[in-house]
């Protein structure tokens, strides 16, 4: 049965490995949103030929050009936001941050070998990201390549300070912050 | 005629308390022989403890000791083995001798570093009905006499407050994360039934969870 954990449970679980379902939605925005960001630019540049040169400029997904510049695209979306801050704006989203795997904060370097190792975990069917969810770990073959592991880093206490605010103690007294 | 003899009286009570150096009166006394003589909880039976501190004006009182110079003298624990604390507490109107007190000027006149290395804190703690205490003190009071900005400016106070005012995009993130780590946690167990696992992993980097372990 899948059980919600408690609101105190959420804020021991902070700094422990994530785990793949965080991890997917996760990605799954990531994908969405530098997907859009990219269809948005695509877009932008077409209009801008077209008014320039009058000629308007047909992408397709398949075209040589458009797909080294898609890759280079997600390159710089997931290496750029790795190596400077540990987290892509869907992990942000999901409260996940990369770190090395000694628990250290995540070097700009390592950020970026992730981003290239990172599309090797979709070959052969994505066999890279079962280690997600059997290695104990919760590692990726990228995070392996990188030395890097990925960590539940939300403010989980901020959280239940909310959690009680929106759900008063039965026992609180209506007059004040304690009763005589 | 017995109202000027009264008045001498005073005069001369006053000349006499001017005149006398409580400290170095209080140097010369074995402070703990005479408290091993008194039965002090039978002492106090027979003082009414709150009209004793209406005749006293605490602030100057203090002014003419040297709190830590008495202290210095005074076996603390062995005073405390002597006394009734929890008898003592119930005779005293604890919010009327807080109103009277200048508490600043006492810490500043008290080294409570000092006392407190003196001080077996588990034996007074033991010996003090906490629940008593807290039903008898103004907590509304208590509170209304702190200084908020203060605390909040040497504490991360302000920023778990502020973390915790959230809207409903707030709410709505607090809930998809929660059950994301639901859903974790859930397909966990499942895997490690499958791979038949009698042991978890580590949960964290072993530099976080032993950052987690210190205090």
């Amino acid at each position: 049965m899948i059980a919600r954990p408690q609101v105190t449970a959420l804020v021991s679980l902070q700094r422990h490995y994530a785990g793949s379902v965080t991890r997917f939605t996760a990605y799954a925005i990531d994908f969405i949103v530098s997907s859009g960001l990219f269809a948005i630019a695509l877009a932008a540049i077409s209009y801008a030929a077209e008014v320039i040169t009058g000629h308007s400029i047909a992408w397709n997904k398949h075209d040589l050009i458009t797909g080294i510049a898609y890759a280079c695209w997600y390159l710089l979306y997931f290496g750029y936001s790795w190596a400077t801050s540990g987290r892509t704006p869907g992990m942000a989203v999901l409260g996940l941050r990369v770190i090395r795997a000694d628990g250290a904060e995540i070097d700009p370097w390592r950020g970026i070998v992730r981003a290239l190792a990172f599309p090797l975990s979709f070959l052969f069917f994505g066999l890279g990201f079962l280690g997600i969810l059997v290695q104990r770990e919760h590692r990726a073959l990228h995070d392996f390549i990188a030395g890097t592991v990925v960590i539940y880093a939300w403010d989980a206490r901020a959280a239940r300070l909310r959690f009680l605010a929106r759900e008063p103690l039965p026992s609180a007294s209506p007059d004040g912050i304690a009763g005589r | 005629m017995e109202s000027a003899a009264q008045g001498i009286a005073e005069r001369v009570i006053d000349l006499v308390v001017q005149a006398l150096d409580v400290n170095a009166l209080l140097l010369r006394i074995d402070v703990n022989a005479v408290i091993d003589q008194v039965d002090v909880n039978e002492l106090m039976d027979h003082v009414d403890v709150n009209e004793l501190l209406n005749h006293v004006d605490v602030n100057e009182l203090l002014n003419h000791m040297d709190v830590n110079q008495i202290l210095d003298h005074v076996d603390v624990n062995r005073l405390l083995t002597h006394v009734d604390v929890n008898q003592l507490l119930d005779r005293v109107d604890v919010n009327q001798l807080l109103n009277r007190v200048d508490v600043p000027l006492l810490l500043t006149r008290v080294d409570v570093d000092s006392l407190a290395g003196r001080l077996d804190i588990d034996e007074v703690l033991r010996r003090v009905d906490i629940t008593a205490l807290l039903d008898r003190i103004d907590m509304n009071d208590l509170v209304g006499r702190v200084d908020v900005d203060a605390l909040v400016e040497q504490t991360d106070l302000g920023a778990v407050i502020a973390g915790a005012s959230g809207g409903l995009a707030t709410d709505a993130l607090d809930e998809v994360r929660s059950q994301a780590v639901g859903l974790d946690q859930f397909i966990d167990r499942w895997v490690a039934r499958l791979l038949r696992r009698k042991k978890f992993g580590p949960l964290a980097p072993s530099a976080l969870l032993d950052a987690e372990a210190r205090p």
